[in-house]
């Protein structure tokens, strides 16, 4: 029987706790500690006021309000606020209790969660075994579901008793506990789903469990939430008032509007924009260590990379540390493979591939191509993009390899990437809490498996993976995705460039705003001075 | 004038099947397709296949053009895929701001151009003239995202007049809403009376070197009186055709001054479209814009008649 995590309600993240998944996250630790001021600003120790308004600018609007038909990143920061997981992730992208308050897995294909009594949907109707049952079934029936993929491990949902809830999986998947820390374990309101049909799109009034209820969504222009009075957490927040979402398109403006006064929170700052925020007094920043993980993928199906030797000559021919710290000014770490540092599963161990000229020559000659060739690369039309193929072009050219770019809008680049129509691609992965997130549907031989962009197949690799999913001890995991790693070093179905960080910047009377690495806002316990 | 309208109102007709051809060919033929744009991060080819069956987006185009066709003859736009609402309910939502900007910043150029314009060509090569001329040279250079960002750090930021971004409907909230305009009207009407004080300027030179120009001097018309009554009137066929023109792309096109001032309008509805791969949405708002470009050019035909009696009667 696996251990049984107890059931404490989340708690906030101490700035001694950051510090050290700063610390021990290595490369990334320089960048992490390049703000002094975000983690102390985190570490606020001053009583917490209740009320205000909390002004939010983000990129783009939100798509959906109905957590199992949201396929757009924007949507989970606004539900991370109404709606809750059965589990949560913390700043070292543990997992830990959410509405439910502990779990058990007797054997490798079962997974029991003992649930909190006491919380109310903002409905008013309870959360309870039921509810659970109705979501998953939900999830995994409903023709426009976006989270079947998520949930397709789960094979049938047995209510115990009132409390507890039993999933059956169809075969083991240890990284089913940190997907259900995101939608696919957000529980809505059954009578509200089911009263409310297709409008709970637009509007999720009743539908959480959440710190905050939702109140409206002016298309195009604002949506508000409200703080939960009822909330059945009382430790901490909810203290805001009011948390007000706006979309701000123009990086530059949603920076002026910080520096204004007229948001409080942005959601994330331009690496080109970091160093000049960090000098203003009026703007705190706080470094975000991401699960992202932004690479290159090689067409392994057609030359020229389906030879492995030029696609090492490329990745020896790369300047790891020039990219990041030219392009990327430091916003970022060299990544050694999919996994981030923030990751139990990184290993430090392992170094990214250095730069060197005579290895990629002899990797040439060895692959028939003595006096270089010539590939195209595809990538987002950009500006950052556009900056880092530029530089990759010109290490390429040093050794020989000339590198033509090709400019496309996102649209494209997704459509290339699944026919394979292209050479190398550029793939920027924003990340997930288990490592599987991050390998398995990038590397595994599946049809159907469609980020499988490389077209590698690797019995070795397959084996490491399909194992990685069935054991359910970390050590053990964490050994097979070093070995993954190694391999994938080797055989370069993509080249690794970053793993980003993901600055937020703040005023300075936001108060104890807790970063955890996949990116999303919780604003349960802040609160403004 | 009856007449003129049918007829006009008739040449609509083609005009309105080839934009639907074009805009239905162009938005198909872009790689990329709604379903991979909007589920970028799911792995799950049966959910994508269910879905583009689901949207009929699996049948050969010219069925699917068809069946879109069909649809508009009974005056449904169909339905954004995206946010899963009626095209039209988007583009309601969107055309006000869109109005509300073109039409303020038409008053600005109008009320920048329309003296600049008269008092340049009045008097040509002058130091008033000089002053004009260069003003209208820089609104033409000049893009609009630098114009924006200018005015937002020297009224946003330095002096906190101004709100930087964002839209408050000013038939609401008049004060408020007349702030969140005022920024990006001035963005797009400084461009806009650039271009109206040269083409006034030119034709107003033109018509003041009309004999009948000289007639009136020599019957003892005071100067005013000969710049209002016979000059102006007569140099304003080029200078209604350009507004007309220009409108149209100000309710469809202002899509970087939207962008920048994060203003909820119809250029950046259809931009975002695009990018979403969300062809019914595209689709549907740029025969609204294309419908709205012939209405203002009907208008500017109207005008013209009224203006001038002779292209009435013609």
């Amino acid at each position: 029987m696996a251990a049984i995590r107890s059931g404490s309600t989340p708690q906030a993240v101490s700035r001694r706790r950051f510090l050290h998944a700063a610390l021990v996250s290595g490369p990334l630790a320089p960048a992490a500690l390049l703000a002094p001021r975000g983690v102390r600003h985190a570490w606020a120790q001053e009583a917490p006021k209740k009320g205000g308004t909390l002004r939010v600018g983000f990129y783009i609007e939100a798509a959906t309000m109905d957590p199992h038909l949201s396929g757009s990143k924007i949507d989970r920061q606004v539900y991370h606020n109404i709606y809750e997981p059965l589990v949560v992730l913390d700043a070292n992208l543990g997992v830990k209790p959410g509405l439910a308050e502990s779990w058990q897995q007797p054997d490798a294909k079962t997974l029991v969660f003992k649930l909190r009594r006491g919380v109310k949907f903002h409905d008013g109707t309870d959360f309870n075994a039921e509810a659970v049952k109705f979501n998953f079934n939900r999830m995994k029936t409903e023709p426009k579901s976006v989270r079947k993929g998520e949930v397709a491990s789960i094979d049938t949902v047995d209510v115990v008793d009132p409390y507890t809830v039993r999933l059956n999986l169809k075969r083991p998947d240890a990284a089913l506990l940190a997907t259900l820390t995101d939608r696919a374990g957000m529980m809505v309101s059954p009578k509200t789903a089911q009263e409310r049909g297709a409008e709970l799109e637009r509007n999720a009034k009743g539908a959480g469990t959440g710190p905050f209820v939702f109140v409206e969504w002016v298309k195009d222009d604002h949506l508000l939430i409200r703080r939960n009075d009822a909330y059945w957490n009382k430790q901490g927040g909810p203290y805001l008032e009011q948390v007000r979402y706006r979309p701000i398109p123009d990086d530059t403006v949603k920076l002026q509007s910080l520096q204004a006064g007229e948001i409080q929170v942005m959601d994330y700052v331009q690496p080109r924009d970091v160093a000049a925020v960090k000098a203003d007094k009026n703007v705190v920043v706080v470094d975000v260590p991401s699960l992202a993980d932004f690479a290159y993928q090689l067409n392994h199906t057609k030359p020229p990379f389906d030879i492995k030797a030029l696609r090492q000559a490329v990745a020896y021919s790369l300047d790891l540390e020039q990219i990041v710290k030219g392009v990327w000014l430091n916003v970022g770490v060299p990544a050694n493979g999919p996994i981030p540092p923030t990751s139990w599963a990184y290993d430090r161990s392992i170094p990214f591939i250095k730069r060197d000229l005579a290895k990629a020559r002899a990797k040439l000659a060895e692959g028939g191509k003595p006096g270089g060739f010539t590939f195209t690369m595809t990538t987002n039309n950009i500006p950052i993009n556009v900056q880092e193929a530029e530089v990759m072009q010109a290490q390429l050219a040093e050794a020989g390899i000339t590198m033509k770019i090709k400019l496309v809008d996102a649209g494209t680049l997704i459509s290339d990437g699944n026919a394979r129509n292209f050479e190398m691609i550029s793939f920027q992965w924003s990340g997930r809490p288990d490592p599987d997130g991050n390998t398995y549907q990038f590397f595994h031989t599946t049809p159907g498996t469609s980020l499988n962009w490389s077209g590698i197949s690797n019995p070795q690799m397959d084996a490491l993976l399909d194992k990685s999913r069935e054991i359910s001890s970390q050590a053990e995991r964490k050994k097979l995705f070093s070995q993954l790693t190694r391999l994938l070093q080797d055989e370069l179905p993509m080249v690794f460039i970053v793993h980003p960080i993901e600055p937020k910047a703040f005023s300075p009377r936001v108060q104890n705003y807790d970063p955890i690495p996949d990116g999303m806002m919780r604003f349960k316990d802040v609160w403004l001075k | 004038m009856g007449r003129l309208l049918l007829r006009r109102l008739v040449a609509t007709i083609p005009v309105l099947l080839l934009v639907t051809a074009g805009v239905f060919a162009l938005i198909h033929l872009t790689p990329g397709d709604p379903i991979d744009a909007m589920m970028a991060e799911s792995v799950d080819d049966t959910v994508k296949r269910e879905l583009r069956r689901d949207l009929g987006l699996d049948r050969p185009l010219y069925l699917q053009y068809a069946t879109w066709m069909g649809r508009l003859l009974q005056g449904d736009l169909g339905r954004s895929i995206r946010n899963r609402e009626p095209v039209i309910e988007n583009v309601g939502r969107r055309i006000k701001p869109s109005l509300q900007l073109a039409g303020l910043a038409m008053g600005i150029a109008l009320l920048v151009a329309t003296p600049i314009g008269i008092l340049s060509a009045a008097r040509r090569n002058s130091a008033v003239d000089r002053v004009g001329t260069s003003f209208a040279l820089f609104g033409i250079c000049m893009p609009n995202f630098l114009i924006a960002l200018i005015l937002i750090f020297v009224f946003g930021v330095k002096l906190r007049w101004l709100p930087i971004s964002g839209y408050v409907d000013p038939l609401e909230e008049p004060l408020d809403g007349l702030r969140s305009l005022t920024l990006p009207a001035i963005t797009l009407g400084l461009a806009l009376a650039a271009v109206i004080t040269r083409t006034l300027r030119s034709s107003m030179l033109e018509a003041l070197s009309e004999d009948y120009i000289r007639t009136a001097r020599a019957k003892g018309l005071s100067d005013g009186a000969v710049v209002r009554r016979h000059a102006l009137k007569n140099a304003l066929i080029p200078v209604v055709t350009v507004i007309g023109l220009q409108l149209g792309t100000l309710i469809g096109g202002a899509v970087i001054t939207e962008y920048v001032f994060a203003l909820p309008g119809v250029g950046r509805l259809v931009v975002d479209a695009v990018f979403a791969r969300d062809y019914p949405l595209v689709q549907g708002v740029v025969l609204l814009i294309a419908v709205g470009f012939i209405l203002s050019n009907l208008v500017v035909d109207l005008l013209y008649g009224w203006i001038d009696p002779r292209i009435r009667h013609r």
